[in-house]
């Protein structure tokens, strides 16, 4: 039974006549799945090859538009892995070490000259 | 035009549909090294077929060849500029990436003897598009080393903070930042029950990586729907209304199509329903979900970082 009948009308002409504009992640995601299979004579499952699927990783992080690798900030907040923060640690550190000094007893330094 | 495929080709099957439709554009090629496009008919279906080397096309050279990058997506892409043009008015089911048979009578049993399964299909997306649509979370404008939130143990003033303020900071900036991330999952699950009120059927895919979506964001769904042809354009009204909503603050809502509904082919697609809660939603519904109730691994394409 042809539908093209029971088709609308005039679709518009944009819909379809072209991949839409989905980055390259989108259409691997969807061209890669696997949608109805049917047993085909020359056999070659995609899924099996977890080798592909590493490098497509890969592959899509180096391709995918002018987008640069991010980082992921759950896990690394910039704010918290700045420079800001080891001069935080650095300077809590030399505070500590000044404290330290002034806490230990006297004779337990090491002489001064002329002291 | 059916050429009868020497033996030195193999059959390659793009997608099929109901009807033999519209000519393909001229320009379209499929396959490289592959001779012309053509349609078949198949029982009371027509598929889109082409003829290709069979030693590109063997087992051991596709295993080869498609770990190639740059073959692989090629092949993709080619493949998707076929199955587009092919369901340019009207349903049609995409087949897997190198659906490959012997000969073109091999070929058209195969798709008679999947016929039924392929009429329930098409009966169910005829009509239909894909849209996909990604939530992602923004990270916050870059603060300036004084939150400006103070936590009571925190005085900016001090010019050396002592080091149980900082542990307080970082404790106060985690909060901060689950806060947020629960915010959007929560405006994420809004979203998809707005637009299950347009939506005949949803599946939840994996949200893509950091490496994909790029620095500053995080996303938080990766959804695709199944909309009828005629709500598309409202489809896209409600995304903008939520894109303005306030709980959508500090979020983008992302949507690519019209697609042939890829994600809605397959066996264990839902039925179209637009009750919010069936069995594509996992985890409670969270958005990280591998969209899939089979449990039938997709490709880790988009998976998170090993």
């Amino acid at each position: 039974m042809d539908d093209l009948d029971t088709w609308r009308s005039s679709p518009p002409a944009s819909d379809l006549s072209r991949p839409p504009d989905g980055s390259l992640a989108d259409i691997l995601e969807r061209v890669l799945d696997k949608g109805i299979v049917i047993a085909g004579d020359i056999k070659i499952d995609l899924l099996d090859i977890e080798l592909l699927t590493i490098r497509l990783r890969l592959f899509i992080a180096s391709v995918d538009t002018a987008r640069k690798a991010g980082i992921d900030w759950w896990e690394t907040d910039p704010a918290l892995s700045s420079s800001a923060a080891r001069d935080d640690l650095r300077e809590e550190n030399r505070r500590l070490r000044a404290q330290l000094e002034e806490l230990t007893p006297a004779d337990d330094r090491p002489p001064r000259p002329n002291g | 035009m059916a050429t009868a495929p020497t033996p030195a080709y193999a059959v390659c099957v793009f997608a099929v549909r109901r009807g033999h439709g519209p000519a393909l554009p001229p320009d379209l090629a499929g396959h490289e090294g592959g001779g012309p496009l053509r349609l078949v008919p198949a029982g009371a279906l027509w598929a889109v077929v082409q003829d290709v080397p069979v030693h590109d096309y063997s087992e051991a050279a596709l295993r080869e060849r498609l770990s190639d990058p740059a073959t692989l997506e090629r092949c993709v892409r080619d493949h998707h500029a076929v199955v587009t043009a092919f369901a340019a008015r009207g349903g049609a089911i995409p087949l897997p990436l190198a659906t490959l048979y012997h000969s073109e009578e091999r070929s058209r049993a195969a798709l008679v003897a999947n016929g039924p399964c392929f009429e329930s299909t098409l009966d169910r997306i005829t009509g239909r598009y894909e849209w996909a649509v990604k939530v992602n979370l923004l990270a916050p404008r870059a603060q300036s080393p004084q939150s400006p939130q103070k936590s009571s143990a925190q005085d900016d003033e001090t010019p050396s903070p002592s080091g149980r303020a900082y542990l307080a900071r970082l404790r106060e900036r985690g909060q901060e930042r689950d806060d947020r991330r629960q915010r959007a999952l929560d405006a994420a699950e809004l979203l998809d029950r707005a637009v299950l009120s347009v939506a005949d059927a949803t599946v939840r895919r994996r949200p893509h990586s950091a490496e994909i979506v790029g620095r500053g964001r995080t996303q938080i769904m990766n959804a695709a729907y199944l909309v009828a042809e005629q709500r598309g354009v409202e489809l896209l009204a409600l995304l903008d209304r939520l894109r303005a909503a306030p709980e959508f603050e500090g979020c983008e809502v992302e949507a690519t199509g019209p697609w042939v509904p890829y994600s809605f082919v397959d066996a264990a697609s839902p039925t179209e329903e637009t009750a919010p809660s069936h069995a594509q939603r996992q985890g409670g519904g969270r958005p990280n979900g591998q969209g899939r109730p089979d449990g039938q691994g997709r490709p880790d394409v988009v998976g998170s970082r090993a």
